[in-house]
Parts: structure tokens; C-alpha cells; sequence
């Protein structure tokens, strides 16, 4: 005779849990390791560093437009500044570097690229810029407005910038694509 | 006691851990937000991920019998969430692929309930 009745209730089946768990792993895994390979970063906002050094050898950008700012600085809240934004660009042999005081040393975070850096969306907050300059329809516009900031505006649709540095209080990429990337911190004599 | 009979009833665990991954994927991108007003951003990918995600974990509460497709949905997005969100550093989207395999894994199976076998009173009262 049949002594039990037959109920249900919710079981976990392992089989399932384990292959789905490894399934989803593996796809992480893959994409992590596409993003490594193209090595894309998305929205990097390099702000707040303040006054530090870009320099490169040749920089190729579409879609370029100059403004002038009052904007913060590592040192001062307010300091006069240009806006530059380039909708994309190359730049070949880049180096970013900024020096930090510990102590009674200098410290260099230095970011550097052996292959050309492909910007989309840049926009870029300088306190000098010295490159010798290529622009292609450079156009020099003086604005009516009340904010001095509008007042005045440099476009161009192409720019080619060689052999710059440029000091840098605000620096941010819509995509930035590093091939061959290296980071170095080195003690540096000033 | 009613509570673990309403618990067992539905894919409780995997639910819960999708709707803290869902939260935790959402922190990041309401942060960029609050703190900063990127231009723009893609950062609105990453809000919607967490809250799609969140919303899979409350809608396998109350409809377990949909778990299975919901744990596949649930690990898709945790594992999108990483474009955007950063997939809550990552830890959202570990608990997202945990909580979602684990509303996958989950179902209705038989359980058997032994029962006192019946008396010889009982017995006889079959018989006639």
C-alpha cells in the first residue's frame, strides 16, 4: 500500500545552476577580454589633475573650435584658460605626464602611447599650447554677447598640431582608444 | 513558518540576488549623475540596465513559473551592464550571473511527504 502523498515545492536543480553560472562567466570573460584586446575606455574624465603636460609628436583632428574660460586649477579656483574641442583625432606618440611633490622628491605619473591614440569627442582646457600649427579654413569670429566667454570663438575644420606641449588643467574623452599603453612612476630632479 | 512556505514556494534567493545586482549596477550611473552632468553620456545605458535588472528580480518574486526566461534576461543584462555601468564594479554583475543562473536552475519538483501508515481500524474501514 502507498504510505506517501505527493507534494511540490521549489528545488534548485545543480546541473542547471552550474552550467548556466559558467555560461554567463565565460561571456563575461569574452567581453572583458575584447574590451582589453580593442582597449577602449568609455567617458574617461581626466579632471581635477590639473596642470599637467600633454606632448606629441603629430596630432590629426576634424572639427576643432577654440574658446576662451576662466576655469580651476590645482592651484587657483579661477585661472584663464582655452576651451578646445575636437570632434576626432589622432595623435602619435602621446605622453601625458604630471608631476607630483612628496615631500622633498618629485614624483612623474607619466601615461604613455607607442601606437596612435584615436579620440572621438575631445574636449580639452589649456593653460599654453606650443605646437607648430596647421588649420585648414580658419575662421576668427568676434560674437555680440553680454558673457565675455561667447564673445569670441576660433574654428577650424581640420587642425594639424606638431611637436606640442600643452599644459593641461582639464582633459575629457568621450571614447579614447591606447594602443600599446604604458604607465610609469618615476622620481624625477627638478 | 508561513513565510518559509511562501519562500519555497518561488525562486526567493535568485530573485534577491538579481535585485541587489540591479541596484548595485544602478549606484554607479545615478552617481555620474548626481555628481557630475557628463555630456553626453552613456551613463543612462547603465541606469536602465539596474533598473531593468531590479525589475526582473521583484517580477520573478511573483510570477516563479516565468524564472527560467527571467534568469536568461537577468544575466544578459548583468553581463551588458559592464558597458555603462561598470557593471557596479563588477560586483553587480557577479551577483546578476548568480541570481540569474540560479532563477534558471530553479523549478517545481515532487516531494514526498511520508504519512503514518494507517491503523488496523482504518484498514478495515477500507476494506468494507
Amino acid at each position: 500500500m502507498e504510505n506517501s502523498i505527493q507534494l511540490v515545492e521549489g528545488s534548485t536543480s545543480k546541473k542547471v545552476f552550474w552550467s548556466a553560472l559558467g555560461t554567463g562567466i565565460v561571456v563575461l570573460a569574452l567581453l572583458l577580454v575584447s574590451f582589453g584586446i580593442s582597449g577602449v575606455a568609455y567617458a574617461v574624465p581626466i579632471a581635477g589633475v590639473g596642470d599637467f603636460y600633454v606632448e606629441f609628436d603629430k596630432l590629426e583632428g576634424n572639427g576643432y573650435t577654440f574658446f576662451p574660460k576662466m576655469g580651476e586649477t590645482s592651484s587657483e579656483d579661477s585661472a584663464p584658460q582655452g576651451t578646445n574641442l575636437i570632434e576626432n583625432l589622432t595623435i602619435d606618440h602621446l605622453q601625458l605626464y604630471k608631476d607630483f611633490k612628496v615631500g622633498k622628491q618629485w614624483i612623474r605619473v607619466k601615461i604613455t602611447a607607442s601606437k596612435p591614440v584615436q579620440i572621438t569627442g575631445l574636449q580639452h582646457d589649456a593653460g599654453l599650447i606650443e605646437a607648430d600649427a596647421k588649420f585648414e579654413n580658419l575662421a576668427l569670429k568676434e560674437n555680440h554677447s553680454e558673457d565675455w566667454q561667447k564673445q569670441f570663438r576660433q574654428t577650424s575644420s581640420k587642425i594639424t598640431l606638431e611637436h606640442a606641449k600643452l599644459k593641461t588643467h582639464y582633459l575629457f574623452q568621450k571614447t579614447i582608444n591606447m594602443n600599446g599603453m604604458r604607465l610609469t612612476v618615476e622620481k624625477i630632479n627638478k | 513558518m508561513k513565510f518559509t512556505k511562501w519562500r519555497k514556494s518561488r525562486p526567493f534567493w535568485g530573485s534577491l540576488m538579481t535585485l541587489l545586482s540591479g541596484l548595485m549596477i544602478s549606484w554607479v550611473p545615478l552617481n555620474l549623475y548626481l555628481s557630475t552632468f557628463l555630456p553626453g553620456s552613456i551613463a543612462i545605458i547603465g541606469l536602465l540596465f539596474g533598473g531593468l535588472l531590479t525589475l526582473i528580480g521583484v517580477v520573478a518574486l511573483f510570477f516563479p513559473n516565468a524564472s527560467k526566461i527571467l534568469g536568461i534576461f537577468s544575466i544578459f543584462l548583468s553581463i551588458l551592464s559592464v558597458i555603462g555601468a561598470l557593471g557596479g564594479f563588477l560586483f553587480g554583475t557577479i551577483f546578476g550571473i548568480i541570481g540569474g543562473a540560479l532563477l534558471m536552475a530553479w523549478r517545481l519538483a515532487p516531494v514526498k511527504v511520508n504519512v503514518p501508515p494507517p491503523t488496523d481500524l482504518e484498514k478495515s474501514a477500507h476494506t468494507f
